[in-house]
């Protein structure tokens, strides 16, 4: 009989090799493929519903935190005590709309470590506190509330930075909206109408979406002609009413059609101070696409910058640019294929307030534990130099000259030194983007901001840099003066 | 040496049993408390009496299968804990019940051995037609004992005193002496037996008889009590054991032709067994309906991944069942691969023992009952955890030692207690 007996326990261990192979597919090889399946509750139900970290402003405001669930013991809800003035960039974690932002960029510091997965039991067993980490964002919550109150609504975005550190001072986009709306009980309604709004608040205006800068970008290309000598502020240029594209039937002309200074001739100061994109479109040529390219590239545009979340492109396209004067000369008023970010215009800035030293963006300046002590901290570093000290210098002293007496006299502040320069680019049809960036106090830099304000705001096709960006940017300035 | 090893695997389980309920409560804000330290205590002493029978009475019995039952009961028990601790306090009532009834076939069995079993095989198989038919009884009537109808089948019968209600599946106990009367038979037969084949006129009758009854009670526990796990068992340790004892290879030929053809026609005929046959098939484009048990095991075992969400931390309450037929989903998802491959582990070892035990064996009796009972635990975990991870369909079988289920956990050790006798005998 053991023969038989033999080949059913043959059958009995195929039958085992198939249990486990089959066990093997479900929970290793293919686990993701059903694990992810849109039906599978789990991975959403997992986190959600979890205490989580808070998210703290840089003086321990509670931007985010969870409190213990009143209907569900064990359970938490996440709540955003600033609202919608801190939606971006703390963004929201929901258990239905998913999480973005900050909320999602740490998500996995942030959450518990309670969940007892092998490592976590490994940790708890070795003593670690599992209790969730806490963000210290480097968010000053004044400034932040000035940004979006200053916005008013009006559909745009306000970066403000530290020139000296690059730590991130507010990152405002609007329109925003509270996220304690989506733990409400129509939820799902307000969704697709946040989803529909031709306003698109669910877009981060911040680092999601790029403009072309404009005059703003008179800032690069001042800072290359300077810093390759090929022109200082003194240096005059011809002053026509329209300047003649090379190679082109087409012009480009001062944005009230006249002339920048007589007629005769006007330097580089008065041009930037007036914004002649007539005088610009000839620095640009003789300055070069390679030149203004390098300050660019040391500004942000064209990178990859590390950053929480992907940002959306800023762009000089310096190698279409070569052989193109005619392009190059629109790209150096900030227009044509020239793309920029908030973030990317306020690092341009920046590095003017910082002699020329573009310090790397950061958000987050400490991730702590429950008991307060830090578990990482950021080291403040150089992103890049995008022009030589004495450039910066020379450039600055120009952006203060803007704002004193040039097209932002509206970011002007009583007592205070304030740098700026301003844009009005091209936006939909005939509304414009009305850009303002700059810096204070220029003796000693603690802000560098960049304001832009999509079709003309409230001020429609009648808007300005200088009518509708630099008050916003004024208040903002003078928000993180006084904090 | 040996039996001490045993003895602190034991104590280990117990303790296993324990720690997952901690982490159960852990996990649901709780911590340690009676809850506890009642399993251990339960454990410890559904496993150390059992533990002291062996001892006392069958010495010479393997030591690794006490401590694989254990293990199993254990992880088995913190998933019915952590899913529906009202059945999981039962369950321990059920623990001690079936340690109980373990120790006493034990007991019983301690100087006359197995032999009465053999003899008496008639009976014993009378017993086991009458279980079977316990559950078609009247759901309601003046009688204390019902049938009761549960997921379309007719497998509980309920025991009504007034003050007590107990509801058990005497299936599960009718199976244990259904394979003692095969083996006996088959054991005293064998000789003739092939006779089936190839009857001689006058003589064939007497001895088919007896197969052909099997074979009828098989079909019939499919077609009254709509049990297609029970069925499927019955004929495939049936035709397992046939084979064990013949050599002939075309008795599992004819049982799978068998099952093909009666699995064949219970899909035509039964929309139950239809449903499952399109679970099993099209799970996840049956997901709002027939397949949604089997599509959310896979999602939850699939987001235990290899280690498992933690016990507690899953949601294995997406699944259907769980705590009874479905637990090696709900395990695969809180325990991760690592828990179904220690699950699975622990099956193939106590298989092998079983299966060692078979093959070492003198006596054709003995030698048919271990490889029976071997083949009726190793079938069986076959046909649920292969329905769980579609290599069959679901049949609807607890996982023995593992699942919910007093009268599961009862025949299961008795049947360990079978073995450890047998494996004692054997020894001497």
């Amino acid at each position: 009989m053991n023969g038989p007996l033999r080949r059913l326990a043959m059958l009995l261990m195929i039958g085992f090799a198939l249990m486990i192979g089959m066990a093997t597919w479900v929970q290793v090889i293919a686990a993701d493929r059903y694990r992810l399946d849109p039906r599978n509750p789990r991975p959403a139900l997992t986190q959600s519903g979890k205490e989580r970290g808070r998210i703290l402003a840089v003086d321990e405001t509670i931007l985010a935190e969870s409190i213990p669930d009143p209907d569900h013991r064990g359970s938490f809800l996440r709540v955003y005590p600033e609202g919608a003035p801190f939606t971006y960039p703390v963004g929201w974690s929901s258990r239905e709309f998913g999480e973005t932002g900050l909320e999602e960029a740490y998500s996995s510091q942030l959450r518990s470590r309670r969940d007892l997965t092998l490592s976590d039991l490994l940790a708890a067993l070795l003593g670690e506190d599992l209790r969730p980490h806490h963000l210290v964002t480097t968010i000053d919550p004044a400034v932040q509330q000035a940004a979006y109150e200053a916005l008013d609504g009006q559909t745009g975005a306000v970066v403000a930075i530290d020139p000296t550190t690059g730590a991130i001072l507010a990152m405002v986009s609007s329109p925003s909206f509270d996220p304690a709306i989506l733990e409400e009980e129509d939820a799902e309604t307000t969704w697709m109408e946040l989803s529909t709004d031709p306003s698109r608040p669910l877009l981060d205006r911040t680092t999601q979406e790029h403009y072309p800068p404009g005059s703003t970008f008179k800032t690069v290309v001042a800072g290359a002609a300077i810093d390759t000598g090929t022109a200082g502020p003194e240096t005059t240029f011809p002053d026509p009413t329209e300047f003649q594209l090379p190679g082109s039937t087409a012009t480009i002309s001062n944005f009230d059609g006249e002339v920048c200074n007589d007629g005769v001739e006007a330097t580089v100061e008065q041009a930037f101070v007036r914004s002649c994109n007539t005088i610009f479109a000839e620095v640009s040529i003789a300055t070069g696409a390679e030149e203004i390219g390098l300050t660019a590239d040391a500004s942000g545009f064209n990178r990859e910058i590390p950053f929480p979340w992907p940002l959306a492109a800023s762009v000089f396209p310096t190698a279409d640019l070569v052989d193109d004067p005619a392009a190059l000369a629109q790209s150096g008023i900030g227009e044509r294929d020239v793309r920029a970010t908030a973030l990317v215009m306020t690092m341009v800035a920046a590095g003017v307030a910082n002699q020329g030293v573009v310090m790397h963006p950061y958000l987050v300046s400490r991730i702590i534990d429950a008991t307060g002590a830090t578990v990482e901290e950021t080291q403040p570093i150089p992103f890049e130099r995008s022009m030589a000290a004495a450039t910066a210098g020379v450039v600055g002293e120009m952006m203060q000259k803007v704002v004193r007496e040039g097209t932002g006299t509206a970011a002007a502040i009583s007592g205070v030194r304030v740098a700026g320069k301003t844009g009005t680019s091209t936006g939909v049809g005939n509304l414009p983007n009305a850009w303002f960036i700059g810096y204070a106090p220029a003796e000693d830099p603690t802000i560098a901001v960049a304001v832009v304000v999509e079709a003309g705001g409230k001020a429609g096709e009648d808007a300005t840099g200088g009518s509708v960006a630099a008050p916003i940017a004024r208040q903002v300035i003078e928000a993180s003066l006084r904090s | 040496m040996t039996r001490r090893w045993e003895g602190g695997l034991l104590v280990g389980a117990a303790a296993l049993a324990g720690f997952g309920v901690v982490l159960v409560n852990l996990a649901a804000g709780g911590g340690f408390d009676l809850e506890a330290g009642v399993t251990v205590l339960v454990f410890g002493l559904a496993f150390g009496l059992m533990f002291a029978a062996v001892q006392m009475w069958a010495p010479g019995a393997s030591p690794l299968l006490l401590p694989c039952a254990a293990l199993l009961a254990a992880i088995g028990f913190a998933e019915i804990y952590r899913l529906a601790p009202v059945r999981a306090g039962l369950q321990r009532w059920w623990l001690l019940i079936a340690s109980m009834a373990g120790c006493a076939i034990l007991f019983a069995l301690r100087k006359v051995g197995l032999e009465p079993l053999r003899r008496y095989r008639f009976l014993l198989i009378t017993l086991a037609g009458i279980m079977l038919l316990l559950p078609l009884l009247a759901t309601s009537g003046p009688l204390p004992i019902h049938g009761v109808e549960v997921n379309g089948s007719r497998l509980w019968v309920q025991i009504d005193l007034g003050a007590i209600q107990m509801f058990f599946q005497p299936g599960e106990v009718a199976k244990l002496l259904f394979v003692v009367f095969l083996a006996s038979y088959l054991a005293d037969r064998a000789a003739s037996v092939p006779a089936f084949v190839r009857p001689a006129p006058g003589l064939e009758m007497r001895q088919l008889a007896p197969l052909l009854l099997v074979w009828a009670a098989s079909v019939g526990v499919l077609v009254f009590q709509r049990d297609l796990g029970a069925s499927l068992l019955l004929l495939g340790v049936f035709v397992g054991m046939l084979y064990a004892a013949t050599g002939r290879k075309r008795y599992p030929l004819v049982g799978l032709g068998l099952m093909a053809v009666g699995a064949a026609a219970a899909v035509f005929l039964f929309p139950h067994v239809q449903r499952r046959f399109v679970a099993w098939l099209a799970p996840f484009a049956n997901f709002e309906d027939a397949g949604y048990q089997i599509a959310q095991a896979w999602f939850g075992m699939s987001s235990g991944s290899l280690s498992g969400s933690g016990l507690g931390l899953g949601r294995p309450d997406f699944i259907p069942l769980a705590e009874t037929d479905f637990i090696f989903a709900a395990l695969g998802e809180e325990l991760g691969f690592a828990g179904t491959a220690a699950l699975l582990g622990a099956f193939l070892l106590f298989v092998a023992v079983g299966l060692g035990i078979a093959l070492r064996s003198r006596d054709p009796f003995r030698k048919l009952l271990t490889g029976g009972l071997t083949l009726l635990v190793g079938l069986q975990t076959f046909l649920i955890i292969g329905g769980v991870l579609r290599l069959v369909p679901v049949t609807g079988l607890p996982l023995p030692f593992t699942s919910y289920g007093g009268s599961a956990m009862v025949a299961g050790f008795m049947l360990l207690a079978l073995m450890l006798r047998a494996s004692h005998e054997e020894s001497q």
